[in-house]
């Protein structure tokens, strides 16, 4: 059956067809793609302008043009900072910064721990590689870290870490996807490159950090977005280990608008969007990086 | 440079942050506790305790369960103090991980409390969490919509039946812009899908909410009183139309929007809609409603605080507690914290002498205090309350959203048993 | 000289694996021995129950309940997804006047956490004042209950999923596209294969490796995510969104039941494992 629908479906536009439409197809598969673009387009940013708008709009106004909808729910047409001002005002100043010092020593120290693994996994035949990769790095990549927090939570109480910034730091520095990506990266690298190193006296440190990080880019970018995002995001974690004021984190700050007896929506929003635009405004510059990376790793 | 730079910035950084604290001789306790504004209060204990210090650790409300359940299961000695939603009580009495609290208070700060929330706060007739407010419901009215129905609105101290509810929302409920979904509302539940609202409906009705045991559900959620009480529910979002089944928005939000004509909540609206100043509607309450062939029976029940049984710090967290839950402390909480109905009765007494609340509608608060004084029906006392609440929570969702109610109570009853089967 | 070769690499893994051990590894095989033990939850005692826990899970109609709807999930996202983000990354693949500012769009929502995105598309689904239906009503279409309907709730965790998932993933396969050397699609064209059969012939076959990759992260993703029920429909309506994920933190996080959550995680590592082994057996390489 199925060899006799292709065969058909081969059949049926013709040679002579196919002449004629050409011109037609150069015009019309390009004004399609756009098509398709805009329609995939407003899907993505419906929720996001909406969001923008309602954080710029009073909390009792918020839903005012979402039903029936208007044009008006995706600008700020009783544009207010009120929401703005409230969470700065209750130290979602602090959040930004403590979140931001979070994330870039997660980038930097956890990178280069994932870095090191990554090369090691990648680059060296060594006793017991298959089964350290398939049980530590596979295995931690497919439990949920959420749902172990129990046990996790007893470990770092053991350590007297609660309400700490290590507490809070070092259980997110080791990152199993971001060893994969690494491994996969180096591994594509020319042996000739390494060779010609060793053989000059290179120690194996010395070959990482001159020959294999410059022409790495594309992977530490692309490693420090997947953990800068990540730590950027956290909430569960940050929420039990150290919930008091001066260490709130965004996400944690943000949940403390949604209360017993309803939720300040405009500051939910507002609190949202700050958090959206730090990792976008990193994502945008170097997505051309982002995609090198994925392109190097010989995943495909 | 850059990527060096910043490491040496991170490591600087990093080593400041784990030197220890600096040394002092003040003991630093910390308080798991909501987003009340919780500064005065510390400010206060503070300034008269000088050697302890105490460092909030504020959480959404969604989040405070499983926090404790996570920190307290593990035996952590950290936060000290803890809020405890009353009816989490028992649960957390029966796991040990609160300190008996007898000890630490008088008897006439005892009996200063109201008799139920000191029952509410006991578990095997032992304090574990001091009562620092409480709540009662009334129903809260929007005067133009009673004219525009030519019908008369009830005085503060009328009590309407829910009969009397049921022929007069859907009259009140109107599609003005007529694209067939009502755009003005006529009654909700402030708290649509919580218990603690709804379980007065059979309890007008006279049925318990849980059995003799406090973990039998089988007969008892799925009792004919039960299902009279939650098909009037139903029949209110589905077949009289006359209430929205959203919960995406907050009653108290579009009540003052005009968009709905009565509301069952709590007396935290009344000072919010006479403060506010932009507001529109003319509002008056009355008494919580109940069935015809019932009793009058309102909810109660609100916050109390407790002390982690593993904490190092027993005295400072327990002189902390004394402090928020008794005398100027507890009068200091309600003014400038919770905002909640006040657990102790020197407190609550304040609604009746001090002029603020002499004039309408501020006097509103003096016929909640009188409310509370009903027949207030506390939530089942379970152990396995959380359990029991969250399943009746998404079984109260589906009935409200259409579900048959004699399958969803029986549902119910499967889920709860299944859980309850643990503390057996 | 070579004895430090031997030790190198594991010199070079011991921070990062000593790490993922110490706070990844040893908290999972935690909560698999928990799986074998019955706590009192008034003494806090343990006492080693064997399967207790597990038979206790598996005469529970609401476990299985849950299996169910875990099932559908799957079997209905990860196709949907990877569909989507495939056809995305064609899309975005086209060299077209503009096209850097369309990708950069798209790459908006991976920048989004996901309690975010649920909570803003929880809103815009509201059934009374959300967006969705707002628009619905301006085309003169009846509004949709979305999260408070049996049929339509799964559905609407799918696309809640899906606006991150979808982006995500096509970056991963638009890096796959872009790796494929031009010269052999206009080899096709010469050929005279059409676009549709140089993408089923050429395309899809060279993007196996990552095809495969995006298929299992995608599907650990998906079986691991919980976070838009907690905050959204906590397993309703009529547990029609009620995920194991979900059951298990309820279980542990919730009601303390220990025993019953890490049996219901352990019953899901397996059944992820195993997926996982299927999937790559059939996209398995023959390089």
């Amino acid at each position: 059956m199925r060899v006799e629908s292709a065969g058909l479906r081969q059949d049926l536009p013709g040679h002579s067809r196919k002449q004629n439409r050409k011109p037609l197809r150069a015009f019309a598969q390009p004004a399609l793609a756009y098509c398709l673009l805009i329609a995939g387009i407003i899907i993505v940013v419906l929720p996001l302008m909406w969001a923008a708008a309602a954080s710029f709009t009073p909390n009792h106004k918020v839903f005012e043009y979402a039903y029936p909808f208007s044009w008006r729910a995706l600008f700020p047409v009783d544009f207010t900072l009120e929401a703005y001002e409230n969470l700065f005002a209750r130290g979602f100043g602090r959040a930004v910064r403590n979140t931001f010092f979070l994330a870039v020593s997660t980038v930097i120290i956890g990178g280069a721990a994932n870095a090191l693994a990554g090369f090691a996994f990648g680059r060296f035949e060594f006793r017991g590689k298959n089964l350290l990769f398939l049980t530590v790095v596979m295995l931690t990549f497919m439990v949920p870290v959420d749902l172990t927090a129990i046990p996790r939570y007893i470990l770092v109480n053991s350590f007297g870490w609660i309400n700490t910034w290590q507490g809070l730091l070092i259980p997110g520095l080791a990152n199993s996807l971001v060893i994969f990506l690494f491994r996969q990266f180096f591994a594509e690298i020319p042996q000739e490159l390494i060779d010609a190193a060793r053989v000059d006296g290179a120690t194996w440190l010395r070959v990482l950090v001159s020959i294999i990080m410059p022409i790495s880019k594309p992977v530490l970018v692309a490693a420090s977005l997947l953990m800068f995002i990540g730590q950027w995001n956290s909430f569960f974690w940050p929420l039990l280990i150290a919930p008091r004021k001066e260490m709130r984190v965004v996400q944690v700050e943000i949940s403390l608008a949604i209360g017993q007896y309803g939720t300040v929506w405009n500051e939910l929003l507002a609190g949202s969007m700050i958090a959206a635009i730090v990792p976008i405004l990193l994502i945008i510059p170097f997505q051309r990086y982002y995609v090198q990376a994925i392109t190097g790793t010989g995943l495909d | 440079m850059m990527l060096i730079r910043s490491l040496i910035l991170v490591a600087v950084l990093f080593t400041m942050a784990l030197s220890p604290a600096l040394a002092q001789d003040v003991t630093t306790i910390t308080w798991l506790t909501l987003g009340w504004p919780v500064e005065p209060i510390i400010e206060e204990f503070e300034a008269r305790n000088p050697d302890i210090k105490i460092e909030a650790e504020q959480v959404g409300f969604n989040d405070l369960f499983a926090q404790i359940q996570v920190r307290l299961g593990a035996g952590s000695a950290v936060p000290d103090v803890i809020a405890v939603d009353v009816p989490l009580v028992s649960g957390y009495a029966f796991r040990n991980w609160l300190l008996p609290l007898d000890p630490i208070f008088t008897g006439d700060e005892v009996e200063d409390w109201l008799p139920a929330a000191v029952d509410a706060g006991s578990y095997e007739g032992t304090l574990y969490a001091a009562p620092l407010s409480t709540s009662t419901q009334l129903l809260f009215y929007n005067k133009a919509c009673f004219d525009r129905a030519g019908l008369m609105p009830p005085g503060a101290d009328d009590r309407l039946t829910w009969e009397e509810i049921a022929e007069i929302a859907p009259k009140m409920t109107f599609d003005d812009d007529g694209d067939g979904t009502p755009d003005v509302w006529g009654f909700i539940w402030e708290q649509m899908v919580r218990i603690y609202q709804l379980q007065v409906l059979p309890e007008s009705l006279g049925a318990p909410a849980i059995g003799e045991d406090g973990l039998t559900v089988d007969g008892v959620i799925n009792s004919p009183e039960w299902i009279e009480a939650y098909t009037y529910y139903y029949n209110m979002f589905n077949v009289w139309n006359a209430a929205p089944q959203g919960e995406e928005f907050w009653p108290p939000d579009i009540f003052e929007t005009g968009n709905i004509c009565m509301f069952v909540g709590g007396p935290w609206n009344i000072p919010r809609f006479a403060n506010n100043a932009d507001l529109e509607i003319e509002w008056g309450v009355s008494r919580h409603p109940y069935f015809e062939d019932g009793v009058a029976a309102t909810p109660t029940g609100s916050w109390h605080i407790g002390v982690n049984a593993n904490t190092e710090n027993v005295d400072a967290a327990t002189r902390f507690v004394h402090f928020i839950s008794t005398g100027e402390g507890a009068e200091l909480w309600w003014r400038e914290g919770s905002g909640d109905f006040p657990a102790q009765q020197s407190v609550l007494a304040l609604f009746s002498t001090e002029a603020e609340f002499d004039e309408l509608p501020m006097s509103y608060l003096r016929t909640a205090a009188d409310e509370a004084t009903v027949n207030p029906r506390p939530r089942a006392v379970t152990v396995g309350f959380l359990e029991y609440e969250q399943i009746l929570q998404n079984i109260f969702q589906d009935i409200r959203n259409g579900a048959d109610v004699e399958e969803s109570l029986n549902l119910a009853v499967q889920r709860i048993e299944s859980e309850m089967a643990k503390y057996r | 000289m070579r004895l430090s070769r031997q030790i190198i690499p594991y010199l070079f893994l011991l921070p990062a694996l000593l790490l993922l051990i110490v706070f990844n590894l040893a908290p999972t095989i935690a909560t698999l021995v928990e799986s074998t033990f019955i706590m009192s939850l008034r003494s806090g005692h343990r006492v080693f129950a064997g399967f207790a826990n597990y038979e206790r899970i598996f005469s529970d109609p609401i476990f299985w309940k849950s299996f169910e709807v875990t099932t559908i999930f799957s079997l209905l996202v990860n196709p949907i997804q990877i569909a989507l983000a495939l056809a995305l990354a064609v899309l975005i693949n086209q060299r077209l006047p503009g096209i850097g500012v369309f990708r950069s769009i798209y790459l908006l929502p991976i920048a989004v956490s996901l309690n975010v995105t649920a909570i803003v598309w929880g809103l815009m689904l509201d059934q009374n004042s959300g967006m969705i239906n707002g628009i619905l009503i301006q085309f003169g279409l009846p509004r949709q209950p979305f999260l408070h309907s049996v049929d339509q709730a799964l559905w609407s965790i799918i696309l809640i999923a899906s606006w991150i998932g979808v982006p995500l993933w096509s970056l991963f396969l638009l890096a796959g596209l872009q790796n494929i050397p031009p010269t052999v699609l206009e080899a096709a064209k010469i050929d005279g294969a059409n676009a549709w059969q140089s993408f089923t012939k050429i395309t899809l076959p060279l993007l196996r490796r990552v095809l495969a990759f995006v298929l299992v992260a995608d599907t650990v993703a998906n079986f691991l995510m919980f976070a838009p029920i907690l905050l959204l429909t906590s397993g309703g309506p009529r547990l029609s969104t009620n995920l194991i994920m979900y059951e298990t933190y309820r279980r542990g996080f919730l009601y303390g039941d220990l025993g019953a959550s890490s049996a219901m995680l352990s019953v899901m590592l397996i059944i992820v494992f195993v997926i996982i082994g299927v999937e790559l057996y059939v996209l398995r390489g023959h390089d």
